[in-house]
């Protein structure tokens, strides 16, 4: 049941998808892997949501490079850890959630620990190693992961239930090479993370349909989105052949 | 015949937006790659390694369909098809 603050701060949602969706939020577990471009908004706007339990995981700290698109951090938190500085944020734009901060860097070994038991895995990271290591821990613990990424004025994002749907590596069987300096507007991780925060929502709430077995592509120069149709891989080295 | 080619990412920014392209009747897949990658200097790069090899990550549809590195050397396009070429981006 929700508390009259709840219906209070919940009413628009509430009037959207009714009392016990939202209640559904308020139960979820969600982890977010990585604190910066794509996490602050998807952070943010799950916090705002209600989701129960938001969990951030990023050893990085703030940089001042970063604060053109990472928007939680201000000019303070240079040199803060960014999980910190992003809890500090979302507990205070949403103070009846769980919010639980850990400041790792996500590795193969400490993965499985760090996504355990959540409902909902959003791939926030920065590189595709991080990714790969997150779509296997995602199959192996049948729990969704909500990808997106971004460069320019360009990003990518998609849904993957595990056992059912196009995992990461059906879809990038190769990994786009890394940059040291990654061109980036701020705006287009904000889309982009907005569409993940989105999807996290429909999931948790059993509402519309997810990006499954569809590449959502945005253009952000001519302002158009585009749909690549996906499809599970029988010889995926992560879920081919009856890995998943 | 005429191909369509919707280009995405680094590879639109690379050639300037969509295009058509003229290729010989029964042309493959790989061939209309390969004049993609001669429309410029930039498309060549986005496209292709040093080695002339085409990028492993550079997702391939045809009609809307996705196509396999594998198959690229063997598919045969035909008039009016869509080719969509999309490298994907890896930043957060
Ligand atoms: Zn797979």
């Amino acid at each position: 049941m929700l508390t009259d603050r709840g219906l209070d701060r919940y009413q628009r949602q509430v009037a959207l998808f009714g009392e016990e969706a939202q209640e559904r939020l308020g139960c979820a577990r969600v982890v977010i892997v990585g604190a910066g471009g794509l996490g602050c908004p998807v952070a943010l706007y799950l916090a705002a949501a209600g989701i129960g339990e938001v969990r951030l995981v990023d050893g990085d700290v703030v940089d001042r490079t970063n604060l053109n698109r990472q928007v939680l951090h201000a000019d303070r938190d240079v040199g803060r850890a960014k999980v910190e500085s992003a809890a500090e944020k979302i507990r205070a734009q949403n103070p009846e959630i769980r919010v639980v901060a850990t400041r790792a860097t996500l590795d193969e070994g400490n993965a499985a620990g760090l996504a355990g038991g959540a409902d909902l895995i959003v791939d926030a990271t920065d590189n595709f190693a991080a990714r790969y290591i997150l779509n296997r821990v995602a199959l192996h613990a049948g729990v969704p992961l909500v990808h997106g990424a971004v460069r320019g004025f360009d990003g990518q994002a998609t849904t993957i239930i595990p056992g059912k749907t196009a995992c990461l590596e059906c879809i990038f069987p190769v990994t786009p090479p890394g940059e040291d300096l990654i061109p980036v507007v701020g705006t287009t991780p904000g889309i982009i993370g907005l569409v993940q925060a989105n999807e996290a929502i429909k999931y948790i709430t059993g509402t519309g349909d997810l990006l499954t077995d569809r590449l959502l592509v945005w253009d952000g120069r001519a302002a158009t989105t585009a749909i690549l149709p996906v499809e599970r891989q029988d010889d995926c080295s992560a879920c081919g052949n009856g890995r998943c | 015949m005429q191909v369509r080619v919707r280009a995405f990412a680094r590879l639109r920014e690379a050639i300037g937006g969509d295009l058509t392209l003229e290729v010989p009747e029964g042309a493959t897949m790989s061939r209309l790659l390969a004049a993609v990658g001669e429309t410029s200097e930039q498309a060549g790069e986005a496209l292709f390694e040093e080695s002339g090899e085409l990028r492993g990550y550079v997702i391939l549809m045809h009609n809307g369909r996705r196509v396999r590195r594998a198959e690229a050397g063997t598919l045969t396009l035909a008039d009016g098809d869509e080719v969509a070429l999309f490298p994907p981006v890896a930043g957060g």
